[in-house]
């Protein structure tokens, strides 16, 4: 602590671990927190093709177009460890060549601060609902759940799901393809 | 020309870490709460940089209170007594015998 380098070092390094420390009582003050909520997933129209999937094998696949209602209210989970929530709807079924088949259908980025209190109706699907086969014609069990990332300033990345669910099913015949 | 004292005494420089860290860690503690409080961490970490710089400006320069306590050097032994301007005189006239 003699010049005044070795002093502005000495102030530097303390604040930097002081900042550490910090942190570190922000990640335990929300570690143990419990971040699942309710979400209210309906299915308004449903309908499955058969159509050449161009992106993988060009053979046949089915195609679900599923279009949804989702109500549910997220302001509760953010806190000052929360900077952002990935939200993505995931769609789980069983086949007979696959025991679990997991797709997700739509996402959404939340930052904190913009409004969390969800209620969509009649929403298109973000992405294809490919099947690797022809499981989802009259499918009589396909979930959809909401799930979501928490992005937080330090610590975990927790995925969570949402404790509501819905579960639908695809008709027997194809709609006619285009 | 000017005389400016850069130095700290040895008590001035333990003053000045003891200062320097506890401005600091006060001031990390007010901001966990305030930020806790805000749920807003930011706010947390503006209140530490706030410390910083309070700490910064307080302890780093070389302030005359850290100066307080100058050491006490011993008298300067001289140890060239014998010349003297009385004795050298002395001296030449010996050493001319």
């Amino acid at each position: 602590m003699h010049t005044v380098l070795t002093r502005g070092n000495a102030t530097v390094a303390y604040s930097l671990s002081v900042l550490a420390c910090l942190t570190f009582c922000c990640f335990i003050s929300t570690v143990f927190l419990d971040y699942r909520t309710d979400a209210k997933i309906n299915t308004v129209r449903v309908l499955v093709k058969n159509v050449p999937d161009y992106g993988a094998s060009r053979e046949k696949h089915d195609l679900g177009f599923v279009t949804f209602d989702l109500e549910t209210n997220l302001t509760n989970i953010f806190n000052w460890n929360v900077k952002q929530l990935f939200l993505y709807l995931t769609a789980e079924y069983k086949t007979t060549s696959n025991q679990l088949n997991q797709v997700v259908l739509w996402d959404k980025i939340i930052l904190r601060g913009d409004n969390a209190v969800l209620d969509f109706k009649n929403m298109n699907t973000k992405y294809y609902f490919w099947d690797d086969g022809n499981g989802l014609k009259d499918n009589k069990n396909i979930t959809l759940s909401l799930s979501w990332n928490i992005i937080p300033n330090a610590g975990l990345l927790p995925s969570v799901q949402s404790t509501g669910k819905h579960v639908f099913k695809f008709p027997a015949e194809y709609a006619s393809s285009i | 020309m000017f005389d400016i004292q850069t130095h700290m005494d040895f008590v001035g420089q333990a003053k000045a870490e003891r200062w320097s860290r506890l401005i600091i860690t006060l001031f990390g503690v007010i901001g966990l709460i305030y930020g806790a409080f805000m749920q807003q961490f930011s706010q947390t970490v503006y209140v530490l940089g706030a410390g910083f710089l309070l700490s910064s400006l307080i302890t780093i320069p070389p302030w005359p209170f850290y100066r307080n306590n100058p050491l006490k050097w011993q008298k300067p032994v001289n140890t060239e007594q014998k010349q003297q301007p009385g004795d050298s005189s002395d001296e030449g006239k010996k050493k001319k015998k």
